[in-house]
């Protein structure tokens, strides 16, 4: 589309996507991809309204027959993704012992399985043209422990992982492939399974936890982002970067 | 204008990095035992202080006249190291206490030469050069690798201990680089040769350290802090 190259974001309707959507957008075409069709139009209209371009599309990235048609609509509409951040993912609170099949598999799904699924739709315009970054959605928690978030930390845990296989498998076709490893960051997942009054509290527990005293914002992760699928990182892939205050040190 | 320090900046990553500091239009306090790479350099923006790591005092001494120059100390990258390879049975105390005292004790110096400043602005940026060899060691590399990873160490307490000060400290650890410092140990040949055993097929040049460094120096990265950035085209993928 147009002369700007074009990137796909999973998940950009809300939070790190959508922050990440709005700063790409200077220097790229953004496919605002989500689940919340009416977001991702919010997300596409604020990119045109402020001089980009966008397009917006509808995908569940846990469902292969949804990516297909994503993948199709970009092939016939777009054109070739050399660059994409997969930031689609929910969190579903719960104790190990209380979380149901049912939640353990939409997490996993949306999670690892929405990462594969989408690096599998992108990666051979990327075979094709030479180069090609990626960058998944992992977390602290691929790293550290925390209570009730047992799905959470495996889903992360494997994206990781599944980072680093694209990272050694695609090294030689010149495709890079790295993770973010957020900490707390003030967005609506924070929120997510919280009444008001809980939400309030873990924000000023999360802030007083952390070595810098405070929430990370959206935006600071998009600026991670911009560094991992630009040329300046070239030589890093297989990485995982975290953009968490101090909460996690190794 | 701010200031920027380089340690080791005579050489290898860090004239590369003084280099495109001076590019970015910041002044730089360069320091090393030598200028080397950066003699004959006329920029205004320039500082060469002929400083050794070990010596607290000129470090405190250049740091009041940068800061005097420019009213604010922005951030210091630690780039001098010595790296000699030897057996480890061989190893003599003497190079022992070297690299302990330049590459451990020297960072540590330099950074408390920095940070009496950066508390009072309530602001600075940190970078700390480790290498891949802080995590994955390297044939007859103990002392080398014992102080990188004392540098790992060194990082994450500077992080810890001022966040909240407005201070972020990182670390960098470059795998096998193009510069001075790997022909120290090895032919030409041998150097290149690593890129056998890099995913991306090349070893690293001085300036995907220097593009990594000026992106964690910056407040680009102002949510990073206490990390540990690899560097090294995959190797070891962690």
């Amino acid at each position: 589309m147009g002369d700007k190259p074009n990137i796909l974001i999973t998940g950009a309707a809300s939070g790190i996507g959508r922050a990440s959507a709005l700063r790409m957008a200077k220097a790229h075409h953004v496919i605002v991809a989500d689940r919340d069709g009416d977001g991702a139009d919010t997300v596409a209209s604020e990119i045109t309204a402020a001089g980009g371009t966008a397009t917006s599309i509808i995908v569940d990235v846990g469902n292969g027959a949804s990516v297909r048609d994503m993948k199709a609509r970009i092939a016939s509409d777009i054109g070739p993704v050399l660059s994409a951040f997969f930031a689609a993912g929910i969190f579903i609170r719960g104790v190990t012992g209380d979380i149901s099949e049912a939640d353990w598999d939409r997490m996993i799904d949306i999670h690892v399985k929405g990462t594969f699924l989408c690096c599998q739709a992108v990666i051979p315009d990327m075979i094709a043209a030479k180069r090609g970054a990626i960058v998944t959605m992992s977390s602290d928690f691929a790293v550290m422990a925390v209570p009730g978030a047992a799905a959470y930390m495996a889903a992360k845990s494997a994206i990781y992982s599944l980072t680093k296989s694209i990272a050694l498998e695609f090294a030689p076709h010149n495709i890079r492939a790295n993770a973010l490893g957020p900490g707390p960051i003030d967005t609506p997942i924070l929120k997510s399974g919280r009444t008001d009054a809980e939400y309030e509290k873990a924000r000023e527990d999360l802030a007083e936890s952390l070595p810098l005293g405070r929430l990370g914002r959206p935006e600071e992760v998009a600026a991670v982002l911009d560094f991992l699928l630009s040329d300046r990182s070239a030589y890093m892939t297989g990485q995982i970067i975290h953009p968490n205050g101090g909460q996690l040190m190794w | 204008m701010e200031t920027m320090i380089v340690t080791g900046a005579g050489s290898g990553i860090g004239s590369a990095l003084t280099r495109r500091l001076l590019d970015e239009n910041y002044h730089v306090s360069a320091w090393d035992r030598d200028p080397g790479d950066l003699a004959g350099a006329n920029d205004a923006n320039l500082d060469f202080c002929e400083i050794d790591v070990r010596d607290a005092d000129a470090m405190a001494a250049a740091v009041a006249d940068a800061a005097g120059k420019t009213g604010k100390i922005a951030g210091l990258a630690t780039c001098a190291a010595i790296f000699h390879t030897r057996p480890f049975l061989d190893v003599t105390e003497d190079e022992w206490n070297a690299h302990l005292s330049i590459n451990l004790k020297g960072t540590l110096l330099a950074c408390q030469a920095v940070l009496p400043r950066m508390l009072e602005q309530k602001s600075g940026s940190i970078l700390l050069f480790a290498s891949s060899i802080a995590r994955r060691g390297a044939a007859e590399s103990a002392a080398y690798a014992a102080t990188k990873g004392g540098v790992l160490g060194l990082g994450r307490a500077i992080a810890m201990d001022h966040a909240r000060s407005g201070i972020r400290a990182n670390i960098l650890s470059p795998g096998i680089t193009d510069t001075p410092q790997p022909r120290g140990n090895m032919s030409e040949d041998a150097m290149y040769g690593w890129a056998d055993n890099i995913p991306l097929g090349r070893i690293g040049m001085p300036d995907d350290m220097v593009e990594t460094a000026l992106f964690l120096l910056s407040d680009e990265a102002s949510f990073v802090t206490g990390q540990d950035i690899r560097v090294n085209g995959g190797a070891s993928l962690f």
